[in-house]
């Protein structure tokens, strides 16, 4: 995983943004939560607060209510002071009769209160389903005179409302009383004066129910404790009138509680944290003061239902927050992914590139961004090394390693227009060649002409040479540029002479394929040319134009087979070096006087090469041979046929007597006559080196260029002793 | 009904035993016959061997009397070959006139009010002491500027009738307050309410109802007669002198068995409050579980907290003579009866 996360781009990227993304959503949440949880909680607390209020005051008018039947009955005993029973029955019947949310209600009266001569009389009415019932409360089983009721209301000559009580004298019930002292005066309050009580009871059940009535909330409940923390109503039954909120503290060993609990009985509203002990679930509770009995109200609301809506809230928050960062995690891999995966694929075919193989695509980058961009110029690049490539794969069959070099390297190396510069030139055409391969299969040619041409191209690499052009069998190739070489002239005879020294090798295997005899003719000319990129933009060379390249060709039209002709320009450059074997002097068409030349045998110094020397003597025949003639004027074969014999035959050349007078450098094709040859083909070509004028007849000297296989087979056979 | 299985156990297995080395003897028939019968009349006879008594506490069923209601519930009076019934005292009962008048077997009691009722003819002996001091205790308001006991002169101190009266009349006597004396039919209600300034309280109790009122304890004036020299031993075990002679052994078996409930009692908390609640819901009592707990708390320190060990249940001679005298002191009794006649305890 580390390994990953260090070498991948995209779980960087991708584990970056998520966690950032995580991280500052968790902080927004976290805050939000905080903040909302204050407000919130704050709001709640104080609709609860309103609420348990307006409940405590609904329950506290039910008590005024009740207190007033009681209080009404008191008064009206307090003046009226007569012991009427018939009277005082009706009243306490209809006090309880009229008034719904009274349970029971009785007139309970000190010792001769109302009849002189009864320690205790206590008429009692209470409600039993839809009737009303009477009870007297005095009796030896139930002593009035010790109840809260009666007994603290005495104590304290005031209006009370007693603590919540099981009443067993009247209705077996659970109720709270609110007793009322009746005097014997009307004006009230003096204790001598006290005569009793009127009371007036609510059921705790019709109170429970009453408080079950209030929704302050929907899973929270209320409940009432009196002044003295016992529960008067709470939703668990058995819990009325035995435990206390203090109770449950101790029991829950909650101190929050019993704090909340002093505050209850102490009158206070509010609203408090109350864990979790009076509900399974944490909870708040909601206070409010029933001033009547002083009793308190309590609802408890769980901390639950009350931040429902905070809880909500979140929840789609956070499931937004993590909808957004799964997005977030897929957009974060999918746009590291677009960038990496093009990156992976050129580093790979970087690394492919660098083993050399430039067939790399990839163009299955389409995007146009910053990386497709660097994909782009990656294949850019990709095509100028193939451009490059393929330039040094072609021009490096034609030019030296510098050539091209200087053609890839240099910044205007293939800018077109060139410069004036002294050169070696060097043209070598073979002799005969273009009419020898008329007769040849065009494949048999290319055979032919590659062995040729891959042996001198070798040759002229290795002696620095350029080639400028090749045109069939004949090539142009200089010396000295591009980079400038002091020894050019040097080095472009020694190439030549190497290169005529390579035909004998050339000669052999084709004499072994079946292929002609050839010869080749060498010029070598120094002299001021232009060099550079010739040609338009579309197709261009390294080439050289000037007056001494064509002059080059004209000398080389003089060199018979075997042959290595240089000009005079570059024979005195190099004439220490050098071995001449004979010097020509010519008259060239377009050039004025006489030009020599020299025919170059070997060379000393670095290069030390020395041709070797032909048989040049003729050789008497045994026995003519009757040929055919045709003159070629410019490579195109005259039809007159001339009939000719060859008398003496040498290593290189024969003496052919013609009935007519022939020029000397003519060039001319031989072909055995028929009548005599009939079974054999084949045919030479030759320039004409030296003529004689005999008696009827001339005596021509005929170099011979070219040979096929049967007639050098021919010349074998025939050959003197 | 209790069958005693393991006695039974024993009787079979002594059988198989005899069948086993007197096969001859001892046909399979005979076996099943005597087998049966035993049964049969072994668990009628055991039921109808054991004595039926009653107890009466002095109130209401709570903590106060957890020993009994234990040993009866886990079957320790079976144990000791009693049959007992639990009687529901309360506030309009006086155990002791229910002694007198043959109602109950036993009962429990102060030892003031137990000392009194001999000394005015009534025969009764103190089987065992089991509240060795006084856990009685004046308690008021802080918030009504009652901080010493100076304080209470010229008020109004709520109190209950009977037994009760005996030490606060001593300590009235003993520390010549000038307090206006009003009965207390109930529980702490007058006190909170007002109706009174202070008020006689049970440590075990009502002081403990006042901080289930809502007070804590550093809002409360707490006097202790244990500490004001009126520490009168407290609930003991009385029968009558003539069951005592007819039948010593069922009453030493009563309070053993007894003893044992508070042993027991002391050492099971939670089993214990729910054997009480059970009582004291049935009694419709409106106490509550946490109220009791504390209540059997202090029993617990009221009972085995003595300066002699080993006094568990003993009336110390010393304790009795210096009460008899206090209260013949107060012109209460004429004459301290004979310890040995009245203390009928096992050492």
């Amino acid at each position: 995983m580390l390994s990953w996360f260090r070498n991948s781009i995209v779980y960087k990227m991708t584990f970056l943004v998520m966690g950032t993304a995580s991280l500052v959503l968790g902080f927004v949440i976290a805050y939000s939560y905080h903040y909302s949880y204050e407000m919130i909680l704050k709001g709640s607390e104080t609709n609860a607060r309103h609420l348990t209020l307006s409940a405590a005051r609904r329950i506290e008018q039910e008590f005024r209510s009740v207190a007033k039947v009681a209080q009404g009955l008191a008064d009206h005993l307090s003046v009226n002071l007569d012991n009427n029973e018939q009277t005082l029955l009706k009243l306490v019947k209809t006090s309880v009769e009229n008034n719904p949310e009274v349970y029971g209600g009785g007139a309970i009266f000190e010792p001769g209160g109302f009849f002189k001569d009864r320690i205790a009389y206590a008429p009692y009415f209470y409600k039993a389903g839809n009737e009303t019932r009477f009870v007297q409360l005095a009796s030896p089983f139930y002593n009035y005179f010790q109840k809260d009721y009666y007994h603290i209301t005495r104590l304290l000559n005031r209006p009370t409302w007693s603590d919540p009580y099981f009443d067993e004298g009247g209705g077996d019930i659970l109720m709270v009383t609110f007793s009322a002292p009746v005097y014997w005066s009307k004006t009230r309050g003096n204790p001598e004066d006290f005569r009793g009580i009127a009371t007036s009871d609510i059921s705790l059940e019709w109170l429970t129910s009453l408080v079950e009535k209030i929704q302050v909330v929907q899973n929270g409940f209320g409940f009432i404790i009196s002044d003295t923390g016992i529960f008067v109503t709470h939703p668990v039954r058995e819990d009325i009138m035995r435990e206390s909120i203090f109770s449950v503290a101790e029991e829950k060993n909650s101190l929050a509680l019993r704090e909340a609990g002093r505050k209850m009985v102490l009158n206070h509203s509010g609203f408090v944290d109350i864990g979790t002990a009076l509900t399974p679930q944490e909870s708040f509770l909601a206070f409010a003061r029933i001033p009547s009995t002083g009793w308190s109200l309590g609802v408890v609301l769980p901390r639950e239902e009350l931040l429902a809506d905070l809880v909500r809230l979140h929840q789609r928050t956070l499931l937004l927050a993590l909808t957004g960062v799964c997005l977030l995690f897929v957009a974060s891999y999918l746009l590291a992914r677009s960038m990496a995966r093009p990156l992976l694929r050129m580093s790979g075919a970087a690394r492919k590139i660098a083993t050399g193989d430039l067939a790399v695509d990839l163009s299955d980058i389409r995007s146009s961004d910053e990386v497709g961009q660097l994909a782009v110029s990656f294949e850019e690049m990709v095509e100028g090394l193939r451009q490059k490539e393929f330039i040094r794969d072609t021009f490096g069959r034609y030019l030296t390693k510098e050539v091209v070099q200087q053609l890839l390297e240099s910044e205007d190396g293939l800018k077109l227009g060139g410069e004036q510069r002294e050169l070696s030139l060097m043209m070598s055409d073979l002799r005969g060649f273009t009419s020898l391969t008329s007769f040849m299969a065009p494949e048999e040619i290319l055979t032919f002409l590659n062995r040729y041409l891959g042996k001198m191209v070798e040759i002229l690499m290795n002696h620095r040479g350029v080639i400028d052009e090749i045109i069939g069998d004949g090539i142009l190739a200089f010396f000295g540029a591009p980079e400038p070489m002091k020894d050019h002239t040097v080095r472009a005879v020694a190439c030549a002479l190497n290169m005529q020294a390579a035909m004998d090798e050339i000669n052999t295997m084709n004499e072994l394929d079946g292929y002609a005899h050839l010869e080749m003719g060498i010029a070598v000319h120094t002299g001021q040319v232009v060099v550079g990129n010739i040609g338009s933009e579309k197709r261009s060379k390294y080439g050289v134009v000037g007056s001494d390249v064509n002059f080059t060709g004209r000398i080389e039209g003089y060199t018979v087979g075997g042959q290595v002709l240089i000009s005079d320009t570059a024979y005195q450059l190099i004439k220490e070096y050098v071995d001449v074997r004979q010097t020509l002097t010519v008259q060239m068409k377009g050039i004025p006087g006489m030009v020599t030349l020299y025919d170059i045998r070997g060379m000393k110094g670095p290069y030390n090469i020395v041709l070797k020397d032909r048989d040049e003597s003729p050789k008497l025949l045994k026995k003519e041979i009757v040929i055919e003639v045709h003159r070629l004027h410019k490579k195109v074969m005259d039809k007159t046929k001339i009939f000719a014999r060859i008398t003496h035959k040498s290593q290189t050349s024969v003496i052919v007597l013609f009935d007519r007078k022939i020029e000397t450098w003519e060039d001319i094709r031989i072909k055995l006559a028929d009548d005599d040859y009939p079974s054999r083909g084949g045919e030479a070509f030759g320039k004409v080196i030296h003529t004689r004028q005999l008696e009827n007849a001339w005596e021509a000297t005929v170099r011979v260029t070219s040979l096929s296989p049967q007639l050098y087979q021919l010349f074998k056979d025939t050959g003197s002793d | 009904m209790d069958i005693n299985l393991a006695g039974m156990y024993d009787t079979l297995s002594a059988l198989i035993y005899l069948a086993r080395i007197n096969g001859g003897f001892f046909r399979k028939q005979i076996l099943v016959f005597w087998m049966s019968f035993l049964l049969l009349v072994l668990p009628v006879s055991q039921v109808l061997s054991k004595e039926k008594v009653t107890f009466l506490p002095q109130w209401i069923p709570q903590a106060q009397f957890a020993g009994y209601m234990v040993a009866k519930e886990k079957g320790f009076y079976n144990e000791w070959d009693l049959d007992v019934t639990l009687l529901r005292g309360g506030p309009d009962i006086n155990p002791f006139f229910n002694l007198a008048a043959r109602e109950t077997t036993f009962c429990s009691g102060w030892l003031s009010e137990g000392i009194q009722q001999r000394a005015s003819g009534i025969e009764v002996v103190n089987l065992a002491q089991i509240i060795q001091q006084s856990s009685l205790l004046l308690i008021a308001k802080k918030e009504r500027h009652i901080d010493t006991l100076a304080d209470l002169n010229g008020r109004k101190v709520g109190f209950w009738m009977g037994e009760f009266y005996m030490p606060i009349r001593a300590l009235i006597f003993k520390h010549d307050l000038n307090v206006k004396l009003v009965p207390n039919y109930t529980t702490v209600t007058i006190l909170l309410k007002d109706a009174v300034d202070a008020m006689a309280a049970m440590w075990y109790n009502e002081y403990h109802r006042m901080i289930l009122s809502g007070y804590n304890p550093d809002e409360l004036s707490v006097f202790r007669f244990s500490e004001l020299g009126v520490d009168f031993p407290e609930d003991g075990i009385y029968c009558l002198e003539k069951t005592y002679l007819s039948n010593p052994v069922m009453c030493e078996n009563f309070v053993r068995a007894s003893l044992k409930g508070w042993q027991y009692a002391f050492t099971h908390e939670e089993e214990t409050l729910d054997i009480v609640m059970a009582y004291a819901d049935a009694a419709n009592t409106g106490t509550n579980r946490a109220h009791q707990r504390w209540m059997l708390a202090r029993m617990k320190d009221l009972v085995l907290d003595s300066d002699t060990p080993g006094s568990f249940g003993i009336l110390d001679r010393d304790d009795y003579r210096k009460l008899g005298q206090t209260l013949e002191r107060m012109y209460m009794i004429d004459e301290v009866p004979e310890f040995d006649l009245f203390f009928k305890g096992w050492h």
